[in-house]
């Protein structure tokens, strides 16, 4: 077994508003080992890219705060590092892409000259160095190096995801955190957008964090799946896990309402009811106020999470032995 | 059984400091009632335009357009109000939809007020609330304002509108892509429920395939302006013809783990520009079998299989038939 | 939660003032400005009942006094209370101020309306005669429509009013131009919603809140444009107690006697300076999307 790269430990993140508490994140905790691909899975709301944010250590305060728990990087706990000491770690060692590609370029710099300020930001290299080896990460993601001095407009939306990445990539960081990356990009471009980033983290041997919405994705590029619902992960395992012995109810119901390619359903199978209130979340499982099987227990109180098989981790009442 | 809708070779350009904009270029079919047609292509391909130019939001350029058998191409104003009544839009974003200085049941009441379909205002309050019903709405909801609620509630705002004048044909912009999965099954899932109750007809536009395939009996490929398949949905899905289809149906990912991984197939490129568009098959710079004919003549729609059509010259030497 | 009986719903015409009203009273700084022009506006109405003096009381025996117990603000030239003439004028300033921009926002909905729902031609029709409008200076227009009309307190309404009009065309072509891309405005038209209802029912109401911050900001302006017309002897003629003409009449002293100047100066500058909060404490409330 690999060492792990990343672990978060009951990791609580609030937002407040007004007099309001927002409950983004609470008492998440997951391991990732190097060179793994891990899809966070859930819906708007869910505390995916709170998630992230946290592990970029970029939660604006206020309104945001980390309330507890710890985030521990290559042995380091990033929630204790200095301001400086952050600076160093983002984009060398971990990275981040965002949802869209039409805002996160500036559009009065050339693209090259966009890869070649990450990689000055944190090398002493020669302008010369530099500017190849921007060329080379524009190569790696599928543009031509003679490409380095377009602008932004001049490329469309796949391209400029694509674009991305490389910056994302330029200085080869160890963990690489994807927010929606696809999400905006026709169903043609997302396939050759996720083929190049397959090919890429395999061949870098980055370890990936897929956030998104969409189950097929994360069975196309991930080896590891976590659905989260109300800030909490509830169920966490391989994709053979998740995908094929589905066991919580959230998960079963996210299946259930995804339309079936393969075969004929007259009708969907959807959860019923809204996202709880994350100002006032249930004070037992937060989604026991949906849950088909609720029982009495689970409006009372919260349950830890069950190890149901080895590395198959789910939070529900339904297995735990007692 | 009779078609509801016909449109024969509707086309619809727009001006632009560039050229010409092709954004509906020669789109024919019919829809039987209480069927659903579902329509699919990724941005810029025309589907959205295409759905305007029906319900006459926007003046097409060119084709024609028949409901129930009567000419609709060209309308007065008059004319245009009755036949409103009969055909309706539900929109892509259930924020951007409903105006925000509008309450729930001010909304819902409009269409009604607009076309005097009420005797009182306790006729006018009784209707609303039984459309709230119809949509799952709960009733306390009447007067609340669009930004209090959620995406889901609010696209229920909008089919209750869309459903306000009992119209028979309804057209289906992306309903659901604004929403996450489990709102977008309980919305797909009143969508089929009113269909069998009211035996509406939809045309549904929209970029996710899953979708499409769940709630069409007929569907509608398009590539940049120009529809290159449409087969009722079991058939494409198992037979695809078109190279385009093929790889827009395969570069999709399931949400299935296990099955051997398929490889992907990629298409090569981006969409090209709808803006002059050069003779020629407007997929050939991106298809695999793509040959020199291709690039100069423009394929027609053939019926290849029975109820089958598809627009490529090598449609049957592809697939073997 | 369990849902009501029918008998209990009822379906209120409900505005949406209540939490306008709401996030305008978290603003302190506009409170205040609303209290000032509140002050003023009472202040006008009851002159005759607060006023110590009369406007045209004179009393040459007590010309330039300072400050005092009896004319709390002194006297000027004639021996007139400047205190009692600051409230009499604020008549005519608040006079000059709502009128001229109520005249000149309406005219400017309407054009800008016509401008930018219809377009083409109606709108380059509309937008260039503005545009030549804007291009003059403003002073120098109301100065030369002054001029040609002669001095009066209708003369300089209208005088101020007309170089005011070009300004809420273009913010209201503007945001209608915004609006009317907005898929709900499609989904009216699609519900059968006449070009009339378009406009009054759902372009306008989403257009109100830079026509009202854009107004209280005018009125701030006219004031001060009708001061300035009469400071230069074009609006309203002395002894008519009106701020800018007061200012005007104490130019001559302002080396030697400052309460003829200063008193005026600073009412201008209160009641200036309370619109504008008003205008900005304005646009925070009734932009929705601000919401916390």
């Amino acid at each position: 077994m690999a060492e792990p790269i990343l672990e978060v430990r009951n990791l609580t993140v609030e937002y407040t508003s007004g007099k309001s508490i927002v409950q983004a994140v609470n008492h998440l905790s997951f391991t990732l080992e190097r060179g793994e691909a891990l899809g966070l899975v859930g819906e708007t709301g869910a505390g995916k890219t709170t998630t992230a944010l946290s592990i970029m250590q970029l939660i604006t305060s206020p309104p945001g705060r980390i309330k507890s728990g710890e985030i521990i990087f290559e042995g380091r706990d990033l929630t204790k590092l200095s301001q400086s000491e952050l600076r160093k770690l983002r984009g060398e060692k971990i990275s981040m892409i965002f949802q869209d590609p039409m805002t996160a370029l500036n559009p009065v710099i050339t693209v090259g000259d966009q890869i070649c300020e990450v990689i000055h930001l944190h090398e002493k290299v020669s302008r010369l160095e530099a500017t190849q080896r921007a060329k080379k990460m524009l190569e790696m993601v599928g543009i031509p190096g003679e490409r380095y001095s377009d602008y932004p407009h001049q490329f469309s939306g796949g391209m400029k995801q694509r674009v991305i990445i490389a910056i994302a990539l330029a200085r080869n960081p160890s963990l690489l955190i994807a927010d929606e990356p696809t999400t905006a990009l026709d169903v043609t471009i997302q396939a050759q957008v996720l083929e190049m980033i397959e090919r890429i983290i395999k061949e870098l041997k980055t370890t990936l964090i897929l956030i998104t919405h969409d189950l097929g994705v994360v069975a196309d590029i991930c080896d590891k799946a976590a659905i989260m619902y109300a800030g909490e992960i509830v169920e966490y395992g391989t994709l053979d896990h998740i995908y094929n012995h589905t066991m919580h109810p959230y998960s079963i119901g996210l299946f259930g309402s995804i339309p079936n390619f393969n075969e004929d359903v007259r009708r969907l199978k959807p959860i019923k009811g809204l996202m709880p209130d994350p100002t006032n979340l249930p004070k037992g499982c937060s989604f026991c106020l949906r849950c088909p099987d609720c029982q009495d227990r689970c409006t009372k109180e919260k349950f830890s999470p069950v190890e149901v098989a080895p590395g198959h981790i789910v939070r529900c009442v339904k297995y735990i032995n007692d | 059984m009779a078609a509801i809708l016909e449109a024969k070779n509707i086309k619809k350009y727009f001006k632009t400091p560039k050229g010409t904009l092709h954004a509906v270029d020669g789109v024919s079919f019919s829809i039987e009632e209480g069927k659903t047609l579902g329509v699919v292509g990724e941005s810029g391909c025309g589907k959205s335009t295409l759905g305007r130019v029906l319900v006459h939001l926007l003046e097409r350029t060119d084709g024609q357009i028949l409901f129930e058998g009567k000419d609709i191409s060209d309308l007065t104003k008059a004319d245009l109000k009755n036949v409103r009544q009969n055909m309706q839009m539900i929109f892509q974003d259930p924020f951007a939809s409903l105006n925000p200085r509008q309450s729930v049941s001010e909304i819902i009441a409009e269409p009604l007020q607009i076309y005097r379909r009420v005797s009182s205002k306790a006729d006018l309050e009784k209707q609303v609330l039984e459309l709230m019903d119809t949509v799952g709405l709960a009733r306390r909801l009447a007067n609340s304002y669009p930004h209090e609620l959620d995406g889901g509630r609010r696209q229920r705002i909008g089919v209750a509108r869309a459903l306000a004048l009992n119209p028979k044909f309804i057209v289906c912009d992306e309903p659901v892509s604004a929403l996450d999965v489990s709102i977008q099954a309980q919305i797909l899932n009143l969508m089929q429920d009113l269909q069998e109750e009211r035996n509406l007809t939809y045309l549904f536009i929209t970029h996710n395939l899953s979708v499409v395939k769940h709630i069409s009996d007929e569907i509608l490929v398009m590539y940049l302006g120009k529809m290159v398949e449409l087969a009722s949905d079991k058939d494409i899905f198992l037979n695809r013809l078109h190279p385009y289809t093929k790889a827009l149906l395969a570069a999709v990912p399931l949400p299935v783990y296990g099955t051997e991984k398929k490889k992907r197939q990629l298409l090569r490129g981006e969409l090209s520009s709808p803006i002059n568009p050069k003779p020629g098959c407007r997929f050939a710079a991106r298809c695999p079998y793509a040959k020199e004919q291709c690039h100069q003549k423009e394929p027609a729609l053939e019926e290849i299989m029975p109820k089958h059509f598809v627009a490529c010259h090598f449609a049957r030497e592809i697939n073997g038939i | 939660m369990p849902e009501k009986t029918q008998a209990e719903i009822v379906i209120k015409k409900q505005s949406q003032m209540k939490e306008i009203m709401g996030r305008f009273a978290k603003n302190k700084m506009a409170i205040l400005s609303l209290g000032v022009i509140v002050l003023l506006i009472l202040m006008a109405i009851f002159a005759e009942q607060i006023a110590p003096y009369g406007p045209d009381d004179q009393d040459l025996s007590r010309q330039f006094t300072y400050p005092c117990k009896e004319f709390l603000f002194g006297t000027d030239d004639y021996g007139r209370d400047i205190l009692s003439r600051l409230i009499y004028g604020s008549r005519y300033s608040l006079a000059v101020g709502l009128i001229s921009v109520s005249f000149s926002c309406l005219a400017g909905v309407v054009l800008g309306c016509i401008a930018g729902f219809y377009g083409q031609l109606a709108d380059n029709i509309i937008m260039r005669i503005v545009d030549v409008v804007l291009a003059i200076p403003n002073i120098l227009l109301a100065l030369s429509i002054a001029a040609a009309l002669g001095p009066g307190l209708g003369n300089l309404i209208v005088a101020v009013g007309i170089g005011a009009i070009p300004g809420y065309a273009r913010i209201v072509r503007a945001s209608i131009l915004s609006v009317k891309q907005m898929e709900y405005i499609e989904a009216a038209r699609s519900i059968g919603a006449s070009d009339f209802r378009l406009i009054v029912k759902h372009i306008l109401p989403n257009c109100l809140a830079p026509i009202i911050v854009q107004a209280t900001m005018s009125i701030a302006i006219a004031i001060l444009s009708a001061a300035s017309l009469s400071f230069l002897g074009l609006g309203i003629t002395p002894p008519t107690p009106e701020w800018g003409s007061m200012l005007s009449a104490g130019r001559a002293y302002i080396r030697d006697f400052w309460p003829v100047v200063t008193f005026p100066g600073i009412m201008i500058m209160i009641t200036v300076f309370a619109f504008n909060i008003l205008g900005d404490g304005l646009r925070d409330a009734l932009d929705p999307k601000l919401k916390v």
